[in-house]
């Protein structure tokens, strides 16, 4: 394998009182994918921003082929050879892949004064491409391509400079279905083909062994240990306890006992909505939970949003307890007691800049304000604190803004929004992305907690999640509803319907 | 296992879509050529050699005016202070001559006045982070004062009319006023700038996406104290022009321009490229609206209608434009 | 930051607005003693009246995150309404409410093209102010109105007065009281809030967002509208140039007011507009001449922003640093 092409020595970083890495020893051979593991504070993301340098290390070392590097700007990592993919790449809609690629560069080095030499992009481009064979048609402009297009223009654009012998990639496929997933595992192994090293980021477990060479866990601030993944298949080591530093318990909590589900709370039938989702048909009943697979772009959420009103049905009954409500706006649908938890809870779902106190009322400003006008604000905040810390908010504070918290808390917030607007259904849509290993238990066993009392359906495009945490399950593809045959899918069958359209391969 | 990463081809209809740029690109020049030639039935006067001069040598201080603020709005901010700018820079003219200055040193001076205030507006919304609407209402509030403040509140006669009345009042083939070429030939180049230079690709793509042109290195807050600067110097370019053209000071000048140049930048923003403001389509916009007050004086219609008249351009624009890139939208998301 | 020589956040900031009111009256008063003569401070309770209004409907639409630049148009084609209602011989209650009817008519074309058919918000108001200040020249072409003004009473709510304190005073008091409560209390007002923090969540919330966005803008044109009324008030005549004065100490006032107390709210704008027409009427008290008032204005303006930005406190934070041998504790650290 020769000398690492990184070597990282010793580095700490400490933001005020906090000590987020501690004594780092990391290193990364040429032409390795490694990927990198640990739980939200672990200190990876620290680490991956001093290696790409946004932020500066303390003390420490670290050396790119050997030479002892300091990086006080981004430009100088990738000076140094290192180069790094956000976790959402920026990219302008309006402009097309080798457009977008070559951005901020198109005069050579002469600046925002100099000429723009078409044709030398698209030659550019062309070179680019031939050296790494992704097929992909760059003339295209960005706000055509699909997600993992985008994804690929990113990388190109991270690898357009001169020398680039890292990439680190920050969660490059939590935007992707499975299929482009696999797209994208191709793509780094063509780079890898190239000599290109990776670093590779993901809260998917299963995605190390699939496409990594060795992998390195974070923990507390340090990285506690670094295998490849041949060692880690033969010793059979379990990647989540290795990450939160015990045996983890069971993810999921136990499902409903045979026929202890109430009444049918919700009912939905022949729900259809333009080229979204067709003649969707199902009831649930409190106290169970209804899973629904799907992959993006197969419906779900879309159906999600249906069934909220936010983006109203075109034909099709929903009936709340046996009444007809056909939501027009999430307003409506509130009225009727349908609560949702949706899946990009940064935009849909919280006033970022505001407290839990301010986010919690205000799916219910009718309970906030006692049915009348005037806002009961002891009540509120004494409902605020019994909620976050049912919830098990951390810090369970009602006066930091959401911002601060981390995905999994920020999803806790939600979630306690969800208790106070005291909703007959709640419809989860992947509940869990962007939040870690850790979080996810609690997650789910909140979710749990609310079937006691209500109908629950969680959405997802994570097949094992929604086999994990549902009662019943069904499957979603591209609009179409798969039914299970035999009353209940198993989870190979679950995955076969939400990929294929059918339950039997 | 082929790779999938490209969707499936969508064979483009060329023909259709070319077309389609044509109307596009040139309506606005088609409705400037129909509205002439219908005034032109009703009032004759209105292509008159003298009436022509009139409408290009306003034509030729408007576009100066407007040709800053165009890229500004373009790349997504706004400036509401380029007409006190103008205000600002025509009494500081008229003041230094009354001093005994010579032309050349009063323009100058008045010029890097405008392009001061430009500097600071950039340097606010750029590195401070501020607003851009409340930075330039403020600055808009202190140039307008101290304009005012100059002449003591009154008019500054000019004695001297100077080099540059001479550009503005003789006239080619008795209906072009000189100025036009040199103000034809700065568009020239900014629009060279604009579609050639990597600068203009940088204003469009920090209106779309400014995370994404920070994130490759482009130097953005420099590009947005630049714009705001050029279009405080352009700003008070106009502002110099005003001072030769009326032969004095006039402290409220800057009142009117304000809609005018608001309107002629999003006008002209809805030809050539659709949504995106561009010194063409600014051009061509300027001469519109020339056309259509100097149409409407000669029609008798009073200030305060073509007030009206303006407003309700300017917001059918907006309506057409924001209509234009909502089925814009709906379509992308259909596909 | 550690707090430990402050009581609180929100303390400081009262603290400081009041050294700022303090600190300004004594300069003026020493400059000028007639600063606390009953007449002058009964002129600033009734500039602060109108111009307090004024800044109160803006606060409606900057807390949406919106701007309106229509404010001056919308003035001077209410005043003209109005004078024109009183000039034909009806009474002062027909004219004020055919003002407001104006008044909503307005807000809700503007409020309506932003929110329903999003238009961008600060070219669709200076589009409809132009049109309100071309219209308010239809009655008269522009000649002041004045015929009936003193029969119909109109001039009483400048004159009258109520334990001791100016009727516009009491007026601006009472509608500061109900917005603050509306804003601050109601469930009203915590959709207003939801509704600028993040619209998307506030949709998702159940809340009506547009109807909040266009209902901001229908307020701040009825504030404006009661704004026209007070100075209509105080002048006896209607003029077309009537409330061109009302927009930069609203921007002002509610800027200003923002930045020293750490957010838009109805408190920040009715502190804010204090300070400005203090100074305002500090300065025409002291015989500076009426084009500096905007110029000071601005620079408040600018001042009260730049040094009230998250850059400057970045650099305030970043001196401190200097001082004492302690680290800062860094923002933006992810808990959790």
């Amino acid at each position: 394998m020769g000398a690492p092409v990184l070597l990282a020595s010793e580095v700490s970083k400490r933001f005020g009182p906090v000590k987020a890495l501690d004594k780092v020893e990391f290193h990364l051979d040429p032409g390795e994918v490694h990927a990198l593991l640990g739980i939200n504070g672990a200190g990876k993301s620290t680490f991956i921003k001093i290696l790409s340098g946004i932020v500066q290390k303390d003390s420490g070392t670290i050396t790119v082929a050997g030479q002892e590097v300091h990086f006080r700007a981004p430009e100088d990592a990738i000076r140094a050879g290192i180069a790094t993919v956000q976790q959402h790449p920026e990219l302008v809609p309006d402009m097309t892949g080798y457009e977008n690629i070559f951005l901020g560069r198109e005069t050579h080095g002469r600046g925002m004064l100099g000429r723009v030499d078409q044709r030398g992009l698209i030659a550019r481009a062309a070179a680019l491409l031939q050296r790494f064979a992704v097929p992909i048609d760059l003339s295209r402009t960005v706000a055509q391509m699909s997600a993992v297009e985008r994804e690929a223009v990113a990388i190109l654009q991270a690898l357009a400079a001169d020398d680039i012998r890292v990439l680190i990639l920050d969660e490059p496929t939590s935007t992707l279905t499975d299929v482009e997933r696999d797209d994208l595992f191709r793509l780094m192994n063509i780079l890898r083909d190239q000599g290109i090293s990776m670093i590779y980021i993901t809260h998917q477990l299963e995605e190390v062994f699939e496409i990594a060479d060795s992998f390195s866990v974070f923990r507390g601030g340090r990285c506690v240990a670094r295998m490849s993944i041949d060692d880690a298949r033969a010793q059979g080591v379990s990647l989540a306890t290795m990450m939160l530093g015990e045996a983890m318990g069971e993810v999921f909590p136990p499902k409903a006992a045979p026929g202890t589900a109430g009444e049918v709370i919700l009912s939905v039938r022949g729900l259809s909505s333009g080229l979204d989702f067709a003649d969707v048909q199902f009831d649930v009943r409190q106290g169970e939970i209804l899973g629904v697979f799907g992959l993006v772009g197969s419906g779900c959420d879309e159906l999600a949003k249906a069934i909220f009103g936010a983006q109203p049905a075109e034909r099709g009954q929903i009936l709340v307890n046996g009444e007809e409500v056909m939501p027009g706006s999430p307003r409506d649908a509130l009225a009727a007691g349908i609560f949702l938890v949706p899946g990009d809870r940064r935009t849909e779902g919280l006033a970022l800049t505001r407290t839990a106190l301010f986010n919690i009322p205000l799916a219910n400003l009718g309970r906030a304000s006692g049915k009348g006008w005037v806002l009961r604000r002891r009540r509120i905040r004494e409902d605020a604190q019994r909620m976050t810390a049912q919830v098990a908010l951390h810090p369970p504070s009602l006066t930091i803004p959401a911002s601060g918290y981390s995905g999994g808390n920020q999803q806790k917030i939600v979630l306690a929004k969800g208790l106070y607007a005291e909703a007959d259904v709640y419809i989860f849509v992947e509940p869990t992305v962007g939040v870690d290993i850790g979080a996810r238990a609690k997650i789910y066993a909140l979710i749990r907690e609310l079937a006691q009392s209500a109908a629950v359906i969680v959405m997802s495009s994570d097949c094992d999640e929604v086999h994990g945490i549902a009662d019943r399950t069904l499957a979603l593809h591209k609009g179409r509803q798969v039914e299970p045959a035999m009353g209940t899918f198993s989870r190979d069958q679950l995955l076969m319907g939400g990929i294929m359209g059918g339950a039997h391969p | 296992m082929s790779m999938s990463l490209s969707g499936p081809a969508q064979p483009a209809p060329q023909r259709k879509r070319s077309f389609a740029r044509i109307i596009t690109n040139l309506w606005l020049l088609a409705a400037l050529v129909a509205m002439t030639l219908a005034i032109s039935q009703q009032r004759p006067q209105l292509l008159d050699p003298g009436n022509i001069a009139t409408v290009l040598r306003s034509f030729s201080i408007m576009v100066i005016m407007v040709l800053g603020l165009t890229w500004v709005i373009a790349s997504g901010k706004i400036d509401v202070s380029f007409m006190q700018v103008a205000a600002l820079a025509n009494m500081t003219c008229a003041a230094l001559l009354q001093q005994g200055w010579g032309w050349g040193a009063a323009i100058a001076a008045a010029i890097a006045l405008g392009l001061v205030v430009g500097l600071v507006n950039g340097g606010l919304v750029a590195r401070m982070k501020l607003p851009p609407l409340i930075v330039t209402i403020a600055t808009a509030g202190m140039c307008a004062s101290a304009a005012a403040a100059l002449g003591k509140g009154t008019v500054i006669r000019i004695a001297d009319p100077g080099p540059l009345r001479g550009l503005l009042e003789t006239t080619l083939f008795g209906a072009v006023p000189v100025i036009v070429l040199p103000v034809l030939g700065l568009c020239l180049l900014a629009w060279y700038a604009q579609e050639r230079l990597a600068m203009g690709r940088y204003i469009y793509a920090m209106a779309q996406n400014e995370a994404a042109v920070v994130a490759v290195g482009v130097p953005v807050g420099r590009i947005v104290v630049l714009l705001f600067a050029l279009s405080g110097a352009s700003a008070a370019l106009a502002g110099v022009l005003l001072a030769a053209n009326l032969s004095s000071g006039q402290p409220t000048i800057g009142g009117a321009y304000l809609i005018n140049g608001l309107t002629v930048v999003l006008l002209g923003g809805m030809m050539v490229h659709v949504g995106k403001p561009n010194i063409l389509g600014s051009v061509t916009a300027t001469l519109f609206l020339g056309v259509l007050f100097s149409g409407a004086a000669l029609l008798g219609l009073p200030d305060y209608q073509r007030q009206i008249i303006q407003g309700a351009l300017l917001l059918t624009g907006l309506a057409v434009a924001t209509g234009a890139a909502r089925m814009h939208a709906h379509r992308r998301k259909g596909n | 930051m550690s707090g430990r020589f402050i009581l609180s956040r929100g303390a400081g900031r009262v603290v400081a607005f009041a050294a700022m009111v303090l600190a300004l009256g004594a300069a003026f008063t020493l400059a000028e003693p007639r600063f606390l003569s009953n007449a002058n401070l009964a002129g600033i309770a009734r500039h602060m009246a109108a111009n307090g209004l004024a800044a109160l409907g803006l606060t409606f639409v900057v807390i949406v995150r919106r701007f309106d630049l229509s404010l001056a148009g919308v003035a001077a084609f209410t005043a003209m309404t109005m004078g024109a209602v009183i000039a034909a011989g009806l009474p002062l209650w027909v004219a004020v409410l055919v003002g407001l009817a104006v008044g909503v008519g307005l807000g809700l074309v503007s409020g309506l093209a932003i929110s329903r058919f999003g238009m961008p918000d600060i070219v669709t108001t200076i589009g409809v102010g132009s049109i309100c200040a071309g219209l308010a020249f239809l009655y008269t072409g522009g000649r002041s109105i004045f015929q009936n003004f003193f029969q119909s009473g109109i001039t009483d709510l400048n004159d009258a007065r109520l334990l001791g304190l100016g009727v516009s005073l009491w007026f601006l008091l009472g509608i500061y009281g109900l917005a603050w409560f509306v804003m601050h209390r109601t469930r009203t007002g915590a959709a207003f809030y939801a509704t600028g923090e993040n619209p998307v969540a506030a949709y998702y919330s159940g809340i009506p967002t547009r109807r909040y966005v266009t209902l901001a803008f229908v307020a701040c044109a009825v504030c404006t509208v009661l704004a026209v009324l007070l100075i209509l008030a105080e002048s006896g005549n209607a003029e077309t140039n009537k409330g061109a004065n009302l927009m930069m100490p609203a921007y002002a006032g509610v800027f200003l007011g923002a930045a020293i107390m750490g957010g838009t709210s109805v408190l920040a704008s009715f502190a804010g507009i204090l300070l400005i027409t203090m100074l305002l009427d500090g300065f025409a008290l002291m015989g500076v001449p009426y084009y500096y008032s905007d110029g000071v204005v601005s620079l408040i303006l600018l001042g009260g922003v730049v040094l009230f930005s998250d850059a400057a406190r970045g650099w305030l934070a970043g001196l401190l640093v200097l001082l004492p041998a302690k680290a800062p504790a860094t923002q933006g650290e992810k808990r959790g």
